[in-house]
C-alpha cells in the first residue's frame, strides 16, 4: 500500500467516524443510538487495521480485534440490553433541537481544526492529516454528554467521546502501547457495566432516565 | 519483591473478603489486611529513604522519593480510616446488611490498590488506567446508603471523573506523541520522557499540559471541574470520605506533578506557573463562596477540600525551593487533618442523624472528644497555629509574595474569607445547648483512638519541623527536579 493510498483511506474513515458522531444527535431513538455507535466501533477497528497492516505492527491489529470485541460487539449489547430493561419511559427532549446543535457541531469542528492544525503540520506520520477530524469528535461528543438529558445518551456520548480520544492516539502515533490500550478497555467497560446499573438506578428511584431530575445536590 | 507484596496484598484483600460470609471473619481480613499494607508501605518508603529506586515486573513499577511520598500518605491514612471504619460500618450497617458491609470493605481494599498502582507505577499509561480505576472502585462507596442524593452523587461523581480522565488521556496521548516524535524510541515511562525532555517538541507539550491540568485536575477537585466533588465527599460514609478527600485528591495532584517536572524541563516554569496559579485562585474563590453560611457540615469540609488543593497548587505554582517545599508539606498536613475532621463527621452524623449544621448544637458539651477534636481540626485546617498547616500556607505564601505578588495577594485575602466563613459554622456546631432528648457521651469513642496519630503529627510537624522530615520532602524535591 502507497502512503498516498493510506492517507486518503485514513482521511476517508476518519471523516466517517465524525459523520457518526453527527448522526447520533439526528437520531432519536434509543436503539438507532446504540446501533450508530457499534458501527462507529466497527469503522474505527477497520481505520486501525488498515494502519496495522501498512506499518507491520502486530500489536495494532491486536488492538483491533479487541476493538470489535469490547466496543462493538459487547457494550453495544449490554446497552441494548439497557434499554429494553428500562422499557418505555418519558422521553425528555435535549436541552437543545437538532438544527441548533448541529450549528455547534459546525462551531466545535471549526475550533478542532484551529487548535489541531498545527499541531498537526508538525506530525511526519501520513495519517496526521486527519488529526483534527479526530478532535472535532472528541468535542461533539462531550457536547452530547452535555446536552442529551437521557442517562443512556449521555453514556453514548462519553463512549463516542472515547472513540475520538482512541482515534486521536491513533493518527499521531499509531496508537498508545498493547497493555495500556487493553488496560484502557478493560476501563471502559467496567465503567458501562457500572453506568448500567446506575441507569436502573435513577429509573427506581425517579421513574425516568431524565438526568435533570437529578438536581437534589446544589450549593 | 517487596514492591508487589505492596499492591498484592490489598488486591488480595478485596478478593477474599468478597468472598467471606461471616461478619467477623469480614473485619478480621479487613483489619490483617490493612495493617498488612501499613507495614509493607512502610518498608517500602524506609527503602527508597535509603536511597534506593524501587524497580519491579519489567519497568512497568518504579518508586522514586515522590511516589514514596505518596505510598506513605496512602498507607498511613489507609489504616487509621480502616480502623475507624470497622467500627462506623457496624454502627450504620448491623446485622442486617451483611451484605453492603461486606461490599464496603471489599471496595476499600480495591480503592488503595487503585491508588497505590497508580502511585508507584513508571508507565503514565498504567498511572491513567489505575486512576481511572480509582473512580469505578469508588462509585459504589459514593451511593453505599443507597438514598436518592448519594444515586446523584455518585451518577455525577462517575459521569464528570470519566470525561475529566479521558481528557488526561489526551494529554498522556500527546506526551507519548511528543516523545515518540523525538526521543528517537518511544517513551510513555515517566523516567524516559524525564531524561528526554529537553528535545521534546515544545508546541505539543504545552497542548498536552493543558489537557493534564483539565484531566487530572477534575480528579484533584481544582476548580471550575469541582463540581462533583462536594456532592460525592459528602455523601460518601465517613471513612471514605476521609480517605477521598486525604488521600485521592492527592493523587490526582500527583499525575499533575509528574507532568509538570517533564513540562518544566521541556518549555520552562513560566507555563506550568500561569495555569496553576490561575486554577489555584479560582479554587480559592470557588471555595471561598461556598464557605460562608455553609449550611452542610460534610459539604463545608468537601469544599475546604477544593480550597486546600488551590493553595497546594498556588505553591506548585509559586514554584521554587520554597513554593514546591510549602505545597509537599501541605499535601502531607491537609491529608492527615481532612481525614481526621471527615471521619469525626462520622460521628457527628450517626449521632445527630443530621449533615444540617443548624441541627448540631452544642457538640462540645454533648460529645466532648469528637468536639474536642473537631475544633483542634478545624483550627488547623483553617491555619491556626500551633498547627502544621499553618507553618506550610505560610512557606508557599512567602514564597509567592516574591514571585508572584499579586496573586500571592490575592490568595491571601480568600484565606480570611474561608477562615471567617469556616469558623462562623463551626462555633455554631460547638455550643449552644444540646436537644434534650440527645443522649450524652461521644458515639464510637474508642474508635477514635486512631486520630490521636493525626493530632500529634499535625502538632509535632508544627512545632518543631523535624529534621528528617524536611530532608524527605528536599529528597522528593530532587525528583521533580526543583
Amino acid at each position: 500500500m502507497s502512503v498516498e493510498a493510506l492517507s486518503k483511506a485514513v482521511n476517508l474513515l476518519a471523516f466517517a467516524e465524525l459523520g457518526l458522531t453527527i448522526l447520533l444527535i439526528v437520531r432519536t431513538s434509543l436503539e438507532g443510538q446504540v446501533r450508530v455507535f457499534g458501527l462507529q466501533s466497527f469503522v474505527l477497528a477497520l481505520l486501525s487495521m488498515l494502519i496495522a497492516l501498512y506499518s507491520g505492527s502486530i500489536e495494532l491489529f491486536g488492538v483491533g480485534v479487541a476493538l470489535v470485541v469490547v466496543k462493538g460487539v459487547m457494550i453495544p449489547r449490554v446497552l441494548n440490553r439497557a434499554v429494553a430493561n428500562i422499557g418505555l419511559v418519558r422521553v425528555a427532549a435535549p436541552y437543545l433541537g437538532t438544527a441548533p446543535a448541529l450549528i455547534i457541531c459546525g462551531l466545535l469542528t471549526i475550533i478542532a481544526f484551529y487548535v489541531m492544525t498545527p499541531i498537526a503540520a508538525s506530525n511526519p506520520l501520513p495519517t496526521a492529516d486527519a488529526i483534527p477530524l479526530a478532535f472535532a469528535g472528541v468535542l461533539i461528543g462531550f457536547f452530547i454528554m452535555v446536552n442529551r438529558r437521557r442517562a443512556v445518551t449521555q453514556i453514548l456520548g462519553f463512549l463516542m467521546l472515547e472513540n475520538g480520544i482512541f482515534l486521536l492516539a491513533l493518527l499521531s502515533t499509531y496508537g498508545v502501547p498493547f497493555i495500556v490500550e487493553m488496560g484502557v478497555f478493560l476501563d471502559v467497560l467496567v465503567a458501562v457495566l457500572i453506568m448500567e446499573v446506575f441507569v436502573y438506578r435513577i429509573k427506581d428511584n425517579f421513574d425516568s432516565i431524565d438526568v435533570g431530575e437529578l438536581e437534589k445536590l446544589k450549593e | 519483591m517487596i514492591l508487589l507484596s505492596l499492591l498484592s496484598i490489598p488486591l488480595a484483600a478485596a478478593g477474599l473478603i468478597a468472598l467471606t460470609r461471616r461478619r467477623a471473619l469480614t473485619e478480621l481480613l479487613h483489619l490483617l489486611a490493612a495493617l498488612a499494607t501499613l507495614g509493607t508501605g512502610a518498608a517500602v518508603v524506609a527503602q527508597v529513604w535509603n536511597g534506593a529506586v524501587l524497580t519491579a515486573a519489567g519497568d512497568l513499577l518504579r518508586v522514586d522519593a515522590l511516589s514514596a511520598f505518596m505510598v506513605a500518605i496512602i498507607a498511613f491514612l489507609g489504616a487509621i480510616a480502616s480502623l475507624y471504619a470497622v467500627g462506623y460500618i457496624r454502627a450504620e450497617f448491623d446485622g442486617e446488611h451483611l451484605f453492603r458491609a461486606r461490599l464496603f470493605f471489599s471496595l476499600f481494599h480495591l480503592f488503595v490498590f487503585t491508588m497505590l498502582v497508580a502511585v508507584t507505577t513508571d508507565n503514565l499509561g498504567v498511572m491513567w488506567i489505575a486512576i481511572e480505576g480509582t473512580t469505578l472502585a469508588t462509585v459504589f462507596l459514593v451511593n453505599l446508603h443507597q438514598t436518592r442524593s448519594s444515586l446523584e452523587a455518585a451518577y455525577k461523581y462517575l459521569m464528570l471523573s470519566s470525561v475529566g480522565i479521558a481528557l488526561a488521556f489526551i494529554g498522556t496521548a500527546l506526551m507519548y506523541y511528543a516523545g515518540a516524535a523525538k526521543a528517537g524510541e518511544i517513551a510513555v515511562n515517566w523516567s524516559a520522557l524525564r531524561a528526554a525532555a529537553g528535545s521534546l517538541n515544545p508546541e505539543v507539550v504545552r497542548l498536552a499540559f493543558v489537557f493534564i491540568v483539565v484531566g487530572y485536575g477534575t480528579k484533584a477537585g481544582l476548580a471550575p471541574m469541582h463540581t462533583w466533588l462536594p456532592d460525592a465527599h459528602s455523601e460518601a460514609p465517613a471513612p471514605i470520605s476521609a480517605l477521598m478527600s486525604g488521600v485521592l485528591l492527592n493523587v490526582g495532584l500527583y499525575a499533575m506533578m509528574r507532568f509538570k517536572a517533564v513540562v518544566d524541563a521541556a518549555v520552562g516554569q513560566e507555563f506550568t506557573a500561569r495555569l496553576l496559579i490561575g486554577a489555584g485562585l479560582l479554587s480559592l474563590l470557588v471555595a471561598a463562596v461556598f464557605l460562608v453560611r455553609q449550611r452542610n457540615y460534610k459539604r463545608m469540609l468537601a469544599y475546604s477540600s477544593v480550597e486546600h488543593i488551590g493553595i497546594i497548587c498556588l505553591g506548585l505554582g509559586f514554584g521554587g525551593h520554597w513554593g514546591t517545599f510549602g505545597a509537599l508539606f501541605h499535601v502531607v498536613n491537609h491529608a492527615l487533618s481532612k481525614s481526621m475532621l471527615f471521619i469525626l463527621s462520622g460521628n457527628i452524623l450517626i449521632k445527630y442523624h443530621s449533615a444540617e449544621i443548624r441541627e448540631v448544637r452544642g457538640l462540645l458539651h454533648a460529645a466532648p472528644w469528637t468536639g474536642g477534636l473537631f475544633l483542634a481540626g478545624t483550627f488547623a485546617l483553617i491555619g491556626l497555629p500551633p498547627f502544621a498547616p499553618f507553618i506550610s500556607e505560610f512557606i508557599i505564601f512567602r514564597a509567592g509574595l516574591e514571585s508572584h505578588p499579586w496573586a500571592a495577594a490575592a490568595g491571601v485575602i480568600l484565606l480570611v474569607i474561608v477562615f471567617g466563613g469556616m469558623l462562623a459554622s463551626v462555633n455554631r456546631m460547638l455550643y449552644g445547648e444540646p436537644p434534650a432528648d440527645l443522649p450524652r457521651g461521644d458515639t464510637l469513642r474508642v474508635w477514635l483512638a486512631p486520630l490521636a496519630a493525626n493530632f500529634a503529627l499535625l502538632l509535632v510537624l508544627g512545632l518543631t519541623l523535624p529534621s528528617p522530615f524536611v530532608a524527605a520532602l528536599v529528597q522528593v524535591l530532587r525528583v521533580l527536579g526543583v
